[in-house]
């Protein structure tokens, strides 16, 4: 860092140097024993020995207290005045001692004042005579009545009024409210007009306020305070960072060398948190089985007996983010320290702790309240899903259930070309996912779009029954429909008798594939269509009716108003929302699974690891949790979630409210 | 009075409406939405009424069947309350709803707050990934859920299979809620908070006086779907939760048609009936609220 002959404070305005030694040291003359320096050390022991001098026991009186800083402060000024141009450190004292000496005073003034006005208070509570109260609450006794009969005389008269029918009964009751309204404030009023009630009150009032007028008047001083060590710049012999690196290692060291201590030893909590915690874990000590991010070279393959794979990979993922944690810690500690020890070197003071707890609390409060949520979201929700990332790239199959090794890309190759047990029926499943997610979704969609217009229609009647009835399907938990629809296609139950009634022959639906998923796509209709058909009643209603009157006047036929006007209005509104229809059916388990667990089976076409129903996340879920091909499975769902994640940024990063973040 | 005179005005035969009088083609076009509309309400009214006539049927045997003679009574409730886990699954899946609701508000509110009236490093991006993330559903980690649950167990002992459903809805939440908290909050304009800010109110004082009696409808609306969510959920208890009395609702009730030890449809049928009618009632009755929080949140993005 090049040495110059002015120093910078926060706002950037310059200052011209005090300390001479710097100074000529800038101008190139190097004088061995240079006075200024000696100047300063006397200056330097001088307020050692007057600081120690001015530690006075505290005060417990808080009217001390003040006289006490109002004394030290006077001290300090007569103390720094002649060494204000030998140093900024000493202005910088010299004038917080000066905010103190012009506005101590004034808080004295104000606590001293309030308290006489407590005692005078208290005085008169106690001088006040016992018959006082009694002659007030008569007086008012009787002034109170006055006023409830009046209002009783109106009461009366706005129930004549009433029941003449010249008011509504709207505004009778609105009056019979105003009525108790005035009684109550009338009381009220009375109480505070008791002696005794009025100063228990003034009381409470003055109290108050010698606990907050000071602080208040704190709060400036220390604003005042706050902008002097902002503005008088500090002079340093340092000329290029060093300490700052020192954070690397151990983060808050850095800070501490630069004179924040409240800072570096909170700095040095999450250096606790990394040395004790994340960098211990990464390395292998304190996990359950794994060894820290080594564990993921092998995963426990040649280890122990009782050691497992899965163990493993999960404590390594746990152990890399940890040490990611650790790694940014290191780097916003140093970086931090950095910056101030370079401002430093410029002439910019270092904050005070009252001044950073502030910037915390302001502009770091984004950061902080969602710090939590962001801890949440990483152990939570992305360790799983990373762990199936690397699953999917190990061999975790039925022959190596505890421990398995990596595999690389083996199980998505075995998917795409279909091979292996597992595999092959990927493609398969695959195809009638596809059928299934357009058919039902587009079905549903095409059904409660068509019941919404027909209920749109003015001259239908019983609007609000048809309506709740629609949205049953979508009201009732779908997990009990799906039952429901289950139980009653199994052999002699309602629906299949209905079946054989209309068809004329039996038909076990559940046995034969084609009807399963007929009935399937039919079932999730009878769910789908109920929420679309409620989201597009509500646009349809909010469509203003002079769109159609224009089309009208123009000639335009129903089915013109149909294409031209109500379709692209309910499909700009819903689009994203139908888009979610899509993916949620891609997605949904709990349909295939609940009404034929993704039967029938037909071991000659798909073996024993799915039916001819399973989609592919119910397809997950049995190689998962019954079939022991885990990471099989897992390469499906990491397929199918980049997949959602391609088709979600399309349509995120288009949208307009996102494209609006600054 | 209106009345009156249309009553009068229909006995002399004058047609009175806004709307042109029908044509026959309309009258036909008419009977036949009539038509339609009544055939899809009794498609769906069917499959429930059959479901309320055979929780309340006592002729109804573990499998029902249909046609069989209506005989009145609560054998199968007598049965679900008494022969089955049906109360503690209902208290399991009460707290762990109940759960998910606080921890869920807790996040939100704070991370909505945050993302709508903040500008700071990393918001674009942070809202990008938390976006994708929560686009991958829940189902990707069902390998690893039930390990995870053991290790956690391992470091805070007590830590049961309800409390790491707890975290993973909660945690999978935060995400989409943000999301549609921050958009309610964006159409809100931020003249009040300037306000406070300006009267001397820290941000936490903001928060707490200003923000939170602003939204708290929408708060209301994502309490609501965290509350439920577990009700309906079945694929997570499937996953994690083993002994009969840990399940929840949805997974216990699947034991009465699944599992050939306890099967009984018609208790299926009165379990599934005592839960219907209170969730179906709610949604109903908030139908309105509970589409707009999900389309301002999809719309707004």
């Amino acid at each position: 860092m090049a040495e110059t002959k002015v120093k910078l404070n926060h706002i950037g305005n310059t200052f011209a140097m005090k300390n001479q030694y710097l100074l000529d040291r800038a101008q190139g003359k190097n004088i061995a024993k240079h006075p200024y320096l000696q100047c300063l050390a006397d200056f330097e022991s001088k307020e050692k020995r007057f600081l120690t001098e001015l530690k006075t026991p505290r005060a417990t009186d808080p009217l001390e207290e003040y006289s006490q800083r109002l004394e030290a402060a006077r001290k300090q000024v007569a103390f720094y005045e002649p060494y204000v141009e030998l140093s900024y450190d000493a202005e910088l004292a010299y004038k917080k001692a000066r905010v103190e000496v012009e506005q101590v005073p004034a808080i004295l003034e104000t606590y001293r004042q309030i308290r006489q006005e407590i005692e005078q208070v208290r005085s008169e509570r106690k001088a006040l005579p016992p018959e006082a109260d009694q002659q007030a609450r008569a007086l008012m006794a009787t002034e109170l009545k006055a006023l409830e009969q009046d209002i009783e005389t109106q009461k009366m008269r706005i129930n004549e009024l009433y029941k003449q029918k010249r008011i509504s009964s709207k505004a009778l009751q609105n009056n019979m409210v105003k009525f108790k309204r005035q009684i109550k404030i009338a009381k009220e009023n009375a109480e505070l007009a008791v002696p005794s009630k009025a100063l228990e009150l003034k009381e409470k009032n003055l109290l108050y306020r010698l606990k907050q007028d000071p602080k208040k008047m704190e709060a400036f001083i220390q604003a005042e305070k706050n902008d002097l060590q902002q503005n008088i710049p500090v002079e340093i012999a340092q000329g290029a960072p060093w300490k700052s690196f020192l954070s690397i290692p151990i983060p808050g060291l850095g800070q501490i060398l630069n004179g924040q201590y409240i800072k570096g030893l909170l700095m040095m909590l999450l250096a606790f948190f990394n040395y004790i915690i994340a960098i211990p874990y990464a390395l292998g000590y304190g996990n359950y089985q794994g060894k820290g991010i080594g564990g993921l070279v092998n995963l426990a393959v040649g280890g122990k007996r009782l050691d497992k794979s899965l163990f493993f990979m999960i404590e390594g993922v746990i152990a890399i983010f940890l040490l990611i944690i650790a790694l940014f810690i290191f780097w916003i500690s140093f970086k931090d320290a950095y910056k101030v020890e370079k401002d430093k070197i410029l002439g910019k003071r270092p904050n005070s702790w009252k001044i950073t707890s502030k910037m915390i609390l302001e502009e770091g409060f984004p950061y902080t309240v969602t710090l939590p949520s962001a801890i949440m979201i990483i152990f939570i929700v992305l360790v799983p899903i990373m762990t199936s990332l690397l699953l999917s790239m190990a061999g975790q199959d039925p022959q190596n259930q505890s421990k398995f090794g990596w595999v690389g890309l083996e199980n998505y190759l075995a998917l795409i070309k279909g091979s292996g047990l597992a595999g092959a029926l990927f493609w398969r499943i695959l195809v009638w996912t596809l059928i299934w997610t357009l058919g039902a979704t587009t079905l549903s969609i095409l059904v409660g779009f068509f019941l919404a217009i027909l209920l749109n229609n003015e001259r239908v009647k019983l609007k609000p029954l048809f309506r709740t009835i629609y949205i049953l399907p979508w009201a009732i938990p779908g997990f009990i429909s799906i039952l429901l629809f289950s139980i009653m296609f199994s052999p002699d139950s309602y629906l299949t008798n209905v079946l054989s009634a209309i068809t004329g022959q039996t038909i076990l639906v559940k046995d034969s594939t084609f009807w399963t998923r007929l009935i399937l796509i039919i079932m999730k209709t009878w769910l789908g269509s109920s929420y679309i058909f409620l989201l597009s009643l509500g646009v349809l209603q909010s469509i203003p009716g002079d769109l159609y009157e224009a089309a009208d006047i123009d000639g335009a036929t129903s089915w013109q108003k149909l294409t031209k006007i109500t379709l692209p209005l309910v499909l700009f509104q819903t689009a994203p929302l139908l888009v979610g229809q899509y993916t949620f059916n891609f997605n949904d388990f709990t349909a295939i699974f609940l009404f034929n667990g993704g039967g029938p089976f037909n071991t000659s076409l798909y073996g024993n690891l799915a039916g001819s129903s399973d989609i592919l996340i119910s397809y997950i879920f049995k190689l998962t949790m019954n079939n022991n091909y885990q990471s099989i499975g897992a390469a499906i769902a990491i397929i199918i979630s980049f997949g959602l994640m391609a088709f979600a940024y399309i349509g995120f990063s288009r949208s307009k409210a996102f494209r609006e973040i600054k | 009075m209106m009345e009156t005179k249309k009553t009068k005005v229909k006995a002399e035969k004058i047609y009175l409406s806004d709307k042109p009088p029908l044509s026959t083609g309309g009258m036909v076009l008419l009977a036949l939405s009539y038509g339609i509309l009544i055939a899809w309400a009794v498609f769906i009214l069917w499959p429930i009424i059959q479901m309320f006539l055979s929780a309340f049927n006592e002729n109804q045997y573990q499998y029902l069947t249909s046609g069989v003679e209506l005989k009145f009574g609560t054998k199968h409730f007598k049965h679900l309350f008494e022969e089955t886990n049906y109360l503690i699954w209902i208290r399991n899946t009460l707290f762990i709803s109940l759960s998910t609701v606080l921890l869920t508000l807790l996040f939100v509110s704070f991370t909505g707050y945050a993302y709508s009236r903040f500008r700071f490093k990393g918001k674009k991006m942070s809202l990008m990934g938390i976006m994708l993330v929560q686009t991958i559903p829940s189902f990707v980690g069902i390998a690893a859920y039930f390990a995870m649950h053991t290790i956690i167990q391992q470091f805070i002992p007590g830590f049961n299979k309800h409390m790491m459903l707890i975290m993973i809805y909660s945690a999978g939440g935060i995400a989409g809620n943000t999301f549609i908290l921050k958009g309610y909050l964006d159409s809100i304009p931020t003249d009040l908070d300037d306000a406070a800010k300006i009267d001397g109110c820290s941000n936490m004082q903001t928060y707490r006086l200003i923000i939170m009696p602003i939204v708290k409808p929408m708060l209301a609306i994502i309490a609501l779907w965290s509350f439920i969510g577990p009700f309906l959920d079945f694929l997570l208890p499937r996953v994690l939760l083993t002994r009969s009395e840990d399940l929840t609702v949805s997974a216990g009730l699947f034991t009465l048609i699944n599992d050939l030890r306890t099967i009984n449809q018609p208790a299926f049928a009165a379990g599934g009936l005592l839960i219907m009618v209170p969730i179906a009632a709610l949604f109903i009755i908030l139908q309105k609220q509970l589409v707009s929080g999900l389309a301002s949140g999809a719309v707004k993005g």
